[in-house]
């Protein structure tokens, strides 16, 4: 099966379930994410290896969104610097795996592919916990430039220190074959991608773990109002300095994976346009939002590989697009920031808040509706439609998302 | 008695070389006037908007190479300069009407996404249209890079004392307008206080539009300056548009005279960076370690030297 009647079936079918009547809604969200799960674990056996690799590309790079969602949706911290924690934990998982660049005190092993991803979190979040504490005094652009900053020096250390590190060559190493117990069930590619789908989803599962309990709390409410949230008893320094130390977890653990995928690494595998894509990619695709991130990554690879092609052939560009794809993507980005500034998924979210009783009337009454002054929507609907996506689950605003209605345009910044 | 502090550097160190040292405080002037033009463009547009745009180095990295064209069909060098600036002023107005002004009053984040995409597509665009064969490409420039000039104290080349020359002069005649002129009034009034300076008959939106203008002129001239000594590839206002960050930083965000003065103190600290850095590190860590600067000065003072905290309304 091609790979967009496949989304298109996932999707739909997950879709389907989500918004079917009568059942509790409770129960109609486990099943479509059942749904959706079962969908991922059939993708190995029917997409052809190069959307096989895309698959994998998208979890790792879910991973990375989500990390910097965590930091910069949930808790208002921009960081362009993502790219540097991932490629951190990239080179980890590299260096052990690889067994000869090891410094002379560990043996000179190569270490089992799962340690490493594991080794590769923890450096990254140790990383990260070290830059939370300059992190807590910058804020707004000073933190987006410090992070670039990052971003910019990190390939360069790198290729620097190449005794350790493989210089501008980078290193290569073997990629971990399928298990004993799976043998002859999975060929490489598909175990490889089931790795990643576990590691995903278990990283998903944590993160919406952490999110809905007390830290996640925390940290919106650091994000909205640091002065409210210190008069709540919250060690706002403390949930920042966690907030940068969770999202590099994440950003390293995403690395590590990548690692594995792709089985060589450079001072270029994750380079500075794609940094600065993955804040993009998760505002395009919904910021203080786990589907949000998944969304984003997901965009991040097949914007590049098809959606430019599409675009292209539609208005008769097809040199632009095979020659400079980010064109395109850099004006998506634009275009959705203007168009639709909730995000992808706060758009599926207001879509979901609608209800039936309030959409049929204004079905029914479409023809009569558009044949005088255009399209009247009754009070009921207009009013599903202008909720707010995050009020219903008692959210705070998602970042920088102020009150521009209550208080005017002027005060929209404090 | 400073044998053992002298080792340390690569290159001979002052005490011994004073003449190596003056000329790279020089050279390292002349690159902080380029960067201080770039910091100057980004601090336009921060006081007038609030916006950092971080696309403010490809699109000047767009004009150079559009000037790179023009000197191949056989423009003369000095036009090319005055037509980067040219052309940096159109392009910004026309970002400033297309691209900003939707976004205007959005929050950070979205304004500075759509910096980003711009960045991008400018990137890409720009590796599509100019970056074929051989890279990177060399930049014409009026004077020569070779010949120097004997200051005295040092010899330093044409090119260097004539980018400090134009980097100074641009300098104050943006001082002379901001300060002496009805419409750098009427900027500044802007900056301030928008509303108010609507109450008084000023046209906002022509204002913006014009900071955005004069922001991108300043970094077309500035790509054009800094080409010669950096080489003509898609990346290469990159690293300029960093020093310059850390140079508006360094001097506020909101702080012109912050601009100048740390454009001018990165400029030689980056150079001397580069000469005197011990082996172990080599030059190539200039970047870095400027940029570690930044952040130990930051720590000390979050809103840079000169930088002005603005009070928060809870």
């Amino acid at each position: 099966m091609g790979i967009w009647p496949f989304l298109a079936l996932m999707l739909g079918v997950s879709g389907v379930v989500r918004i079917a009547p009568v059942v509790p809604q409770r129960w109609r969200v486990l099943a479509s994410l059942a749904v959706l799960l079962a969908f991922l674990c059939w993708a190995p056996f029917t997409l052809d290896d190069f959307r096989l690799f895309q698959m994998q590309r998208i979890g790792v790079f879910a991973l990375t969104c989500l990390g910097l969602n965590i930091l910069t949706g949930y808790n208002g911290q921009i960081s362009l610097g993502h790219g540097a924690f991932m490629l951190l934990g990239t080179y980890t998982s590299a260096v052990l795996m690889d067994g000869t660049k090891q410094m002379s005190f560990v043996d000179a092993q190569a270490w089992p592919f799962w340690a490493t991803i594991i080794v590769a979190g923890g450096v990254a979040a140790v990383a990260g916990f070290l830059l939370g504490f300059p992190a807590l005094r910058l804020s707004g652009p000073y933190l987006a430039i410090a992070t670039l900053a990052l971003v910019i020096s990190f390939p360069i250390i790198i290729r620097k220190y190449s005794e350790f590190t493989g210089g501008a060559q980078g290193l290569r190493f073997p990629q971990p074959p399928p298990p004993p117990f799976l043998e002859g069930l999975l060929d490489r590619a598909e175990w490889l991608y089931f790795l990643v789908l576990l590691t995903a989803v278990l990283m998903v599962l944590m993160a919406w773990n952490l999110l809905r309990g007390p830290v996640g709390r925390a940290f919106v409410a650091v994000r909205d109002s640091e002065i409210a949230a210190a008069a709540m008893g919250i060690d706002v320094a403390r949930v920042k300095v966690t907030a940068f130390t969770v999202s590099a977890f994440y950003a390293g653990v995403a690395g590590g994976v990548f690692a594995q995928i792709t089985g060589s690494v450079t001072p270029e595998s994750v380079d500075i346009v794609q940094s600065i894509n993955f804040l993009t990619g998760i505002v395009i695709g919904g910021l203080a939002s786990i589907a949000g991130s998944v969304i984003g990554a997901a965009l991040l690879v097949f914007i590049p590989s098809d959606a430019a092609r599409i675009v292209g052939n539609l208005l008769g560009i097809e040199t632009i697009v095979t020659r400079a794809p980010g064109a395109i993507q850099g004006a998506a980005v634009i275009l959705v920031i203007i168009l639709m500034p909730y995000g992808i998924a706060g758009a599926a979210r207001r879509l979901l808040s609608l209800r039936w009783e309030a959409v049929l009337p204004v079905l029914r009454g479409l023809p009569a509706g558009l044949g005088r002054q255009g399209l009247r929507l009754p009070g009921r609907v207009s009013w599903a439609w202008e909720i707010r996506p995050w009020a219903r689950r008692g959210q705070a605003n998602p970042a920088g998302r102020k009150d521009v209605e209550k208080s005017g345009g002027e005060m929209s910044r404090e | 008695m400073f044998q053992w502090l002298g080792q340390l550097f690569l290159a001979p160190p002052p005490w011994e070389n004073p003449q190596l040292f003056g000329e790279q405080v020089v050279a390292g002037l002349a690159t902080g006037s380029v960067y201080a033009l770039v910091a100057l463009a980004i601090v336009l547009i921060y006081r007038s908007t609030d916006i950092v745009n971080f696309a403010q180095g490809e699109m000047a990295m767009f004009t150079t190479f559009a000037m790179w064209s023009l000197h191949l069909a056989g423009v003369n060098t000095w036009v090319l300069i005055v037509l980067a600036a040219l052309l940096g002023l159109a392009l910004g107005a026309v970002v400033e009407r297309v691209v900003i002004r939707p976004v205007e009053g959005k929050p950070e984040l979205s304004v500075i996404v759509v910096t980003l995409g711009l960045f991008v597509v400018l990137n890409s665009v720009a590796t599509w249209v100019w970056a074929q064969g051989v890279l990177p490409k060399t930049f014409p420039t009026p004077l020569s890079l070779l010949e120097s000039v004997n200051l005295g104290f040092a010899r330093v080349s044409q090119h260097h004392v004539a980018v400090l020359a134009i980097g100074v002069a641009v300098m104050v005649a943006l001082a002379a307008l901001f300060n002496y002129t009805r419409l750098g009034l009427a900027m500044r009034a802007t900056a301030q206080n928008p509303t108010a300076a609507r109450l008084m008959g000023i046209n906002v939106g022509n204002m913006l539009t014009l900071g955005w203008a004069l922001s991108a002129g300043l970094g077309g001239l500035a790509g054009a300056l800094i080409a010669p000594i950096t080489f003509l590839h898609p990346a290469f206002m990159l690293s300029v548009l960093l020093y310059a960050f850390a140079a508006a930083v360094l001097g506020g965000l909101n702080s012109v005279p912050g601009a100048v003065v740390g454009g001018f103190a990165i400029g030689v600290v980056e150079n001397l960076l580069g000469t005197y850095t011990p082996d172990w590190l080599g030059a190539e860590m200039k970047l870095p370690l400027t940029l570690l600067l930044l952040v130990l000065v930051l720590l000390v003072r979050p809103t840079g030297i000169f930088g002005t905290q603005a009070v928060r309304r809870v």
